[in-house]
């Protein structure tokens, strides 16, 4: 497959118009990161359309706390741009030294940071987008408050390229906390629940609190009995003495004896646990995210966890305190012996857990596997959607969810 | 035909014929829109939906409206149709404590939905000032926002999911946790114009641990503007950046006595909420930039009781400025942050250059301006003076990188100058959403799009 990087938006638009006139089907790539999501590109594609050339900072407002940047940046460079400002945008997303604005944007990524700062899309303002047919439409501005028309830019986000090109994106930004600390304890028997439950009462809200079972060569830290949780608190130096205090006699009365302050490499800490999500073991691991409340989250882990342990597969697992998310990768010996129960797993998983989706895995057969989940109540609309704003079915085909 | 088969559907006690009692809902906050051919009252989905079968098999388009305190005329019909009032769809219909959210219909009155879960530490962040009669559902509408806006976002952020009966009746529900696009986004700030929400989840925040108040005075617009930028470029980012010129502090204080100083060129009204312990951190940085920037006095709200005062007055400033002038318009426009003093001395010109005089009370920490135009509406050239003004605005406004409407919608009284910030590219764009979503434009027909004269690409 032919792979090309136009320099500028007008070319990208131009390739894009070329190729929907001729019938062509175009894969849209950031820098792949999050593959893993939606089926890979097929022979179908003809060409792969990449926005690694579009990397310009547009505009850079720092006192309006705006930037606008084209969408082919990583996310690593984006935030040492804002940071020299003292900004930053909480987008949490993995691999930020490869992962590009514009492919978090249309993944829609969810960090575990959303409870507190909201979630990508709430940080962006405005868009330039390539339509299938090579028109170039804005949608929003620069501006932090803005009412006028529909809010397309949201539109596209979680769009996963299907609907348009995201080739320029207008974000709204945030002051970074004064200072940040990142906590690790490991879990004794019979206290991962009292422990997530007793997060939820404390004065200060933690930014962050990541119950992980495994992900040993992933994540630091050594699992108690029932694993271990990593929380995070940012704010200011006062705040955090307190909240650390209020922190620690929590988890001790829920049955935690040590809560470790992880001093020095705190960030890149946080960033290994957010790689995690989408960490494969090769060709033998497939990881699924599922939509839970943090009431129930970890009810319904233990239900995912039983039932991988009936296929004898292995299994490591983050929940997110605050948002409810379940990361649940699961695993075997190798690809073959994954591959004879893969598919039948996946049947019985999604027999619980109806939109469980597959985030992350290297397995060939990934075909067989149902990635996205049972569709949405809304599914006839976005397929109309789709029909509406790419008719010849230019942009991803086949990626996202029901075939769209 | 249509008002039979609609008390047959409903009942007669939730059908409005009466030319008296349908000439209501022929305004909203803008001004007089065409008078319906029937107002409905659902009380259930079931109704909603039984209503727009029936519109629809008449041929008559659908207005959704809440409390009608819009105002850009999104409320009200075009021409003619049906108008569905929610005003009897207004009960939280569950609350989810531990996940912060709730279920609520979209009569429900904004402030309501705080007060019923105040006593568990939460609240509903959107806040415009409508907020005590102004409903959930047409806050969704027009995605409204509010001073808090800018430490909270705009009511956006704050819909987790919504019901939505469609343009021909069926039912369908959307959850920004879903896979697939995000209908949710499409659908907030849609002015009614692609579905008729009959329920939302929505997002609740937890009550902050304390709160400080302080007033700022500066001699000009320019200097608390330059402050606005420096208290934002310093890191901060209050719970609300207001602020006020001399004619409007003159009104607020006439009015309501609440301790606004008279003789300043522009006030700025700062709030912060968070952590008891870093108050004091925010109250000597932000003193210390006011001062830096010319402050010409500096009040530090000490009780509840004084910040409920200080607020009471920028929250009824503008019913304050009805003691001044027989009519105001308000206009609503956001521009950069950095762009304030060259907007607001705009403003001052084309005021002046109409004859005309002009108060602010705006969102200046969003950039978000809401200058009020003072006139008599008997003098019809008052009137030809305001709406000259007002497309001035809109047209500095967007000369600056800004947008024609911050937080109040687009409804009748924009759509026109839909084209000064979009191209017709862009518009078509937007009009592909409403063919999915509303083929037939029966749903708030002519708002929102230009009309076809000035965009013949694009659908009305």
């Amino acid at each position: 497959m032919t792979q090309l990087s136009p320099p500028t938006i007008e070319e990208f638009a131009a390739q894009v118009a070329q190729y929907n006139r001729d019938g062509q089907k175009i894969a849209i790539l950031g820098a792949g990161t999050l593959a893993g999501m939606g089926l890979p590109a097929t022979r179908q594609h003809q060409v792969t359309l990449s926005t690694a050339a579009l990397t310009e900072i547009i505009s850079d407002a720092p006192s309006d706390l705006v930037i606008c940047a084209q969408t082919g940046i990583t996310l690593r460079k984006l935030s040492v741009v804002l940071a020299k400002h003292g900004t930053f945008v909480p987008f949490d997303a993995p691999r930020a030294n490869l992962a590009t604005l514009g492919g978090t944007l249309a993944a829609g990524w969810l960090g575990p940071r959303r409870h507190l700062y909201g979630r990508v899309r709430d940080y962006l303002v405005g868009t330039t987008a390539i339509l299938a047919d090579g028109v170039i439409a804005h949608a929003g501005g620069i501006v932090v408050k803005n009412v006028a028309g529909y809010d397309l830019s949201r539109l596209y986000v979680g769009s996963f390229g299907t609907l348009a090109v995201l080739a320029q994106a207008n974000l709204k930004t945030r002051p970074l906390p004064e200072t940040s600390r990142l906590f690790l304890a490991p879990l004794p028997e019979g206290s991962s629940a009292r422990a997530l439950d007793v997060l939820h009462t404390l004065a200060v809200t933690p930014a962050a609190a990541l119950w992980i079972c495994g992900f040993h060569s992933d994540i630091d830290g050594e699992d108690g009995s029932e694993g271990r949780v990593l929380i995070r608190l940012d704010g200011s130096a006062a705040i955090l003495e307190r909240a650390t205090r209020d922190l620690r006699s929590a988890l001790g009365r829920a049955g935690v004896p040590e809560t470790r302050v992880l001093n020095g490499g705190a960030q890149e800490v946080f960033e290994r646990a957010i790689d995690a999500y989408i960490a494969t073991l090769g060709e033998r691991s497939i990881t699924y995210r599922i939509a839970a409340a943090s009431a129930d989250a970890q009810s319904r882990l233990l239900e995912l966890r039983r039932l991988a342990t009936t296929f004898e597969l292995r299994v490591d697992s983050i929940v997110d305190g605050f948002n409810g998310d379940i990361v649940l990768r699961i695993s075997d010996l190798d690809a073959r012996a994954l591959a004879a129960k893969m598919t039948i797993f996946d049947d019985a998983l999604h027999d619980i857990e109806p939109h469980a989706r597959v985030i992350a895995t290297d397995h060939p057969n990934r075909r067989g596997l149902n990635l996205w989940g049972a569709p949405p109540p809304g599914i006839e609309r976005m397929r109309a959607l789709k029909a509406e704003f790419d008719p010849n079915g230019t942009l991803n085909y086949g990626r996202f969810i029901g075939g769209i | 035909m249509l008002r039979q088969r609609l008390i047959d559907a409903i009942g007669a006690d939730s059908v409005k014929t009466a030319p008296e009692d349908l000439s209501v809902y022929a305004f909203d906050g803008y001004s007089v829109g065409a008078l319906p051919s029937a107002a409905v009252l659902p009380a259930s989905v079931q109704d909603v939906s039984a209503i727009v079968k029936i519109a629809r098999d008449c041929g008559e388009p659908i207005v959704p409206r809440g409390a009608g305190t819009g105002l850009c005329g999104g409320a009200v019909p075009a021409r003619g149709g049906v108008v569905m009032s929610f005003a009897r769809m207004n009960r939280v219909l569950e609350i989810d404590l531990r996940g912060q959210r709730a279920r609520v219909q979209p009569g429900l009155i904004n402030l309501d939905l705080s007060n019923h879960v105040a006593a568990n530490g939460l609240f509903y962040a959107p806040d415009p000032s409508s907020q005590k009669v102004s409903t959930i559902g047409g806050n969704i509408g027009t995605n409204a926002g509010g001073p808090h806006c800018l430490q909270y976002g705009s009511t956006m952020n704050h819909v987790l999911g919504l019901e939505i009966v469609d343009d021909v009746g069926e039912v369908f529900t959307t959850n920004i946790d879903d896979a697939g696009y995000d209908l949710t986004a499409a659908l907030v700030g849609s002015e009614g114009t692609l579905g008729i929400v009959t329920a939302a989840w929505v997002r609740l925040m937890r009550a902050p641990e304390a709160v400080r108040v302080w007033l700022a005075t500066f001699a000009s617009i320019d200097a608390a503007s330059e402050a606005v930028s420096a208290i934002i470029g310093a890191g901060i980012v209050p719970t609300a950046l207001e602020m006020m010129d001399r004619l409007i502090a003159q009104a607020v204080e006439a009015a309501f006595h609440c301790g606004y100083p008279t003789d300043a060129g522009a006030i700025l009204l700062i709030e912060s909420a968070g952590f008891a312990d870093d108050m004091q951190m925010y109250e000597d940085a932000i003193a210390k930039i006011v001062r830096n920037h010319g402050a010409l006095s500096w009040r530090v709200a000490s009780s509840a009781a004084e910040r409920d005062a200080l607020w009471a007055g920028r929250k009824g400033a503008l019913g304050a400025v009805g003691r001044i002038a027989p009519n105001y318009y308000l206009q609503d426009v956001c521009v950069p942050r950095s762009s304030l003093p060259r907007a607001l001395r705009a403003i001052e010109n084309a005021a002046a250059s109409n004859d005309l005089v002009v108060g602010n009370v705006f969102h200046a920490g969003d950039g978000n301006l809401h200058p009020m135009l003072l006139y008599d509406k008997r003098d019809p050239r008052a009137v030809a003076a305001v709406i000259a003004t007002g497309n001035e605005i809109l047209e500095a406004a967007v000369t600056l990188g800004g947008t024609i409407s911050g937080e109040h919608g687009i409804g009748i009284e924009k759509r026109e100058s839909m084209t000064r910030v979009y191209s017709t590219d862009d518009l078509a764009t937007m009009a592909r959403v409403r063919d999915v979503f509303d083929p037939r434009r029966v749903l708030n027909p002519e708002k929102i799009f230009p009309s076809g004269a000035q965009c013949p690409e694009v659908r009305v």
